[in-house]
C-alpha cells in the first residue's frame, strides 16, 4: 500500500463525512422551512386564540397542552418557525449585503479607503457584542424588522473581512491583470473575475450569518427584547419560565422542552451546514 | 505594542461617545433617554420635566454636555438608575464581582480541560474518543446557552435536587463561619458555571484540536520523532506549546463569548452579576444602567485583548517584532 493512495483514501472518507455532515444540516434545515412555509396547514389551532382553559396537560385536542393564556403550545410551535427562520433570512441578508459591500469596496479599492474601513472593522469586531445588541435594542425599539437591522449592524465586519481578502488575492493574479492591462474597466472586471471568485464566500456567510441571527433572535426574546407580539420560541420559552414553580412540576416537559429543542436543532443543522460548506471552500482543512 | 496601545484607547473613546451619542440621536425629547414614555415612573408634568432636565444637564449644549458626561466617565460617575434611584457605579461595583467569579472560573476550568482534551483528541485523532469529543463539542459550543443551563436547571436542580435553583448565595443566611459562607457561594457557582464552562469548552476544545493537528503534520514534529524523543515528550513540549499561541490569541474573543453566555445564564440562574442587573434594567428600560454595564463590558473586553496581545508577544518573539513596529 503506497502512501499517496493511502493519503486518497483518506482524503476520500473526508469527503464523505463533509458530505454527511451537508445532508443532515441541509436535511433538518428543509424540515424547518417546510413547516414554517406548511404553518396554516399543520397547525391545529390559531397560536394567538385562546383554544383552551389555560396550563391544560397534554391531550388529544392539545398535543403539547397549552399555555398560561390557553393557547395551543403545539401552534405557537409550529408558527414559531416562521419568525425564527424569517429572521434568520433578513439578518443573514443585510449582514452578508453590508460585509459585501465593504469588503469589496475596500478590497477593490485599496490605499485609504481601505486602512480606513478595515479600521472600522477592527473596532467593530473588538466590541463586545451581546451588550452592544441589548442597548441598541432597548433604544430602538423590538419589532422583528428592528431585531434584523440591528442584527445585520453587528455582524456585517466579520464577512467584510473575509471578503476583502478574497477580492484582494483575486485582483492581484494574473489573469485580472491582464484583463485590467486589456481595458477591461472595473464594472466588467468585477463583475466577470471578482465576482465568481467570492460566490462560495457569499453561501457560506449567508449560512454562518443565518445561524448566529436565529441565535440571537432567541436570546434577544427569551431576554424579554423581542418583539412582544410575535410568537417566536425564545418568547415560548421566558413566558414558560416566568410561571412560578414551572420545574417543579413536569409543565415544562411540553412547555419549555419542545421550543428549546428546535432552536437548538434549527441552530445545529445551520452550523453543520456551515462546517460542510466551510470544508468544501478549504479542502486542504483538516477537521 | 504602543499602536496597540493607541487603538485600545480610541476603540475606548468611540464606546463612550457611541454611549453618550445614541440616545441623543434618537428623536423624542432628551429625557426619553433617561425614562421611558411608556414606563409607569414616567412623570407627566412639563414643570417637573423641565426641573429633572436641568438637574440632569440636559438643557445645556451638546458639546457641553459630552464633556460633562467625559468627565464624570472617568472619574466614574455614571449617572444614576432611574429604577433604583442609587449610583449606576455604586450598582456596577456590587454587580460586578459575581460575573467575574463566574466567568473567571468558567474559563479558566474551560482552557484547562480544552487545553488537555483538545491535545489527547488530536493525539488519537479519528478514534472513536475523538469523533465523540468532536461531536459533543460543535453541540455544546453551538447550542443556546440558555437552553443548555435550562436542561442542568431540571435535571441537577429541580429533579435531583442536588444542587440550587437560582441566586449567588441563600437568601438571609446566617453563616457559621467565613467557611460557610464560602461553601454556600459555591454551592451556588456550580450550575451556572458547569453551563458556561460546558460552552465556552465546545469552542476551546475544537480550536486546540484542529490547531494541534496540523502541528502534528509538521515537519519538525518529524524531525522530533526521528530523534527518538517519547512520546509524552512529543505531545506536550513539542506540539502542544505550539498550539498555545492561537489558543492565547483566542482568548480575548472568549472572554467576549464568556460574558455573552454569562448575561443568560445569570438571567436563567437568577444569578446576581452584571447579566441580571441589564437584564433587569431592561425590564424597566432603566437606561443610565444599561449604558453603564455595556461601557465596563466593553472596557473590559477591549482590556482582555489588549493583555492578549502583550502576552502573544512575549510568548511569541516574531510577533512581538511585528507588533513594535
Amino acid at each position: 500500500m503506497s502512501a499517496l493512495s493511502h493519503q486518497t483514501e483518506r482524503a476520500d472518507r473526508r469527503a464523505s463525512s463533509l458530505g454527511l455532515e451537508i445532508t443532515l444540516g441541509t436535511a433538518i434545515f428543509g424540515l424547518f422551512v417546510l413547516i414554517a412555509l406548511a404553518a396554516p396547514l399543520l397547525a391545529p389551532y390559531d397560536p394567538h386564540a385562546f383554544s383552551g382553559r389555560p396550563l391544560e396537560r397534554p391531550s388529544v385536542a392539545h398535543l403539547l397542552g397549552t399555555n398560561d393564556a390557553g393557547q395551543d403550545i403545539l401552534s405557537e410551535l409550529i408558527y414559531g418557525a416562521r419568525i425564527s427562520l424569517a429572521v434568520g433570512l433578513g439578518a443573514a441578508l443585510g449582514t452578508v449585503a453590508l460585509g459585501l459591500l465593504v469588503g469589496a469596496v475596500a478590497g477593490y479599492a485599496g490605499g485609504l479607503l481601505d486602512t480606513l474601513l478595515m479600521r472600522v472593522v477592527d473596532v467593530m469586531l473588538a466590541l463586545p457584542r451581546l451588550p452592544l445588541l441589548i442597548l441598541l435594542a432597548a433604544f430602538l425599539g423590538s419589532g422583528l424588522v428592528q431585531t434584523m437591522g440591528i442584527i445585520s449592524l453587528l455582524f456585517w465586519p466579520a464577512t467584510a473581512r473575509v471578503i476583502r481578502a478574497q477580492v484582494q488575492t483575486v485582483r492581484q493574479r494574473g489573469y485580472v491583470k491582464m484583463a485590467r492591462n486589456f481595458g477591461g474597466g472595473s464594472g466588467y472586471v468585477l463583475r466577470r473575475h471578482i465576482l465568481p471568485a467570492i460566490v462560495p464566500l457569499i453561501a457560506f456567510g449567508l449560512v454562518a450569518a443565518a445561524g448566529r441571527a436565529v441565535a440571537m433572535e432567541a436570546g434577544l426574546a427569551f431576554l424579554g427584547l423581542g418583539d412582544p407580539t410575535a410568537k417566536s420560541w425564545g418568547l415560548m420559552m421566558r413566558f414558560a419560565l416566568n410561571l412560578p414553580g414551572l420545574l417543579l412540576t413536569d409543565r415544562w416537559l411540553w412547555w419549555l422542552l419542545p421550543p428549546g429543542l428546535c432552536i437548538t436543532l434549527l441552530i445545529l443543522a445551520l452550523t453543520y451546514l456551515g462546517i460542510g460548506l466551510e470544508g468544501r471552500l478549504h479542502p486542504g482543512l483538516k477537521r | 505594542m504602543r499602536t496597540r496601545v493607541v487603538a485600545y484607547l480610541v476603540t475606548l473613546w468611540i464606546v463612550l461617545s457611541l454611549n453618550f451619542l445614541l440616545p441623543r440621536l434618537l428623536p423624542g425629547e432628551p429625557l426619553s433617554a433617561l425614562l421611558d414614555p411608556e414606563s409607569s415612573d414616567y412623570v407627566f408634568s412639563a414643570e417637573v420635566r423641565a426641573a429633572l432636565e436641568a438637574y440632569y444637564g440636559l438643557d445645556r449644549p451638546l458639546p457641553a454636555q459630552y464633556f460633562a458626561y467625559l468627565k464624570g466617565a472617568v472619574t466614574g460617575d455614571l449617572g444614576r438608575s432611574i429604577r433604583l434611584n442609587q449610583p449606576v457605579a455604586k450598582l456596577l461595583a456590587a454587580h460586578l464581582p459575581w460575573t467575574l467569579l463566574l466567568t473567571g472560573t468558567a474559563l479558566g476550568l474551560a482552557s484547562l480541560s480544552g487545553l488537555l482534551g483538545g491535545a489527547e483528541a488530536a493525539w488519537k485523532r479519528g478514534s472513536l474518543a475523538d469523533r465523540l469529543l468532536t461531536v459533543t463539542s460543535v453541540v455544546a459550543g453551538n447550542a443556546p446557552v440558555y437552553f443548555v443551563g435550562m436542561m442542568l436547571l431540571i435535571f441537577l436542580g429541580a429533579k435531583l435536587g442536588w444542587l440550587p435553583l437560582a441566586g449567588g448565595r441563600t437568601p438571609f443566611a446566617h453563616y457559621d463561619g467565613p467557611l460557610a459562607a464560602v461553601a454556600d457561594v459555591g454551592r451556588h457557582l456550580i450550575l451556572p458555571t458547569l453551563t458556561l464552562t460546558l460552552s465556552l469548552l465546545g469552542i476551546q476544545f475544537l480550536l486546540v484540536r484542529n490547531n494541534l493537528v496540523s502541528i502534528l503534520g509538521e515537519e519538525f514534529m518529524l524531525v522530533a520523532r526521528a530523534k527518538g524523543l517519547r512520546p509524552a515528550r512529543l505531545k506536550w513540549n513539542h506540539a502542544l506549546r505550539n498550539a498555545l499561541l492561537p489558543f492565547v490569541a483566542h482568548l480575548a474573543a472568549h472572554a467576549g463569548l464568556a460574558i455573552t453566555g454569562a448575561v443568560f445564564i445569570e438571567t436563567l440562574f437568577q444569578y446576581p452579576g452584571m447579566g441580571r442587573l441589564i437584564f433587569e434594567a431592561v425590564g424597566a428600560r432603566d437606561y443610565p444602567v444599561i449604558q453603564g454595564v455595556f461601557l465596563v463590558v466593553s472596557a473590559a473586553v477591549l482590556t482582555a485583548n489588549l493583555l492578549a496581545d502583550w502576552l502573544n508577544g512575549r510568548l511569541d518573539p516574531r510577533l512581538a517584532e511585528e507588533v513594535g513596529r
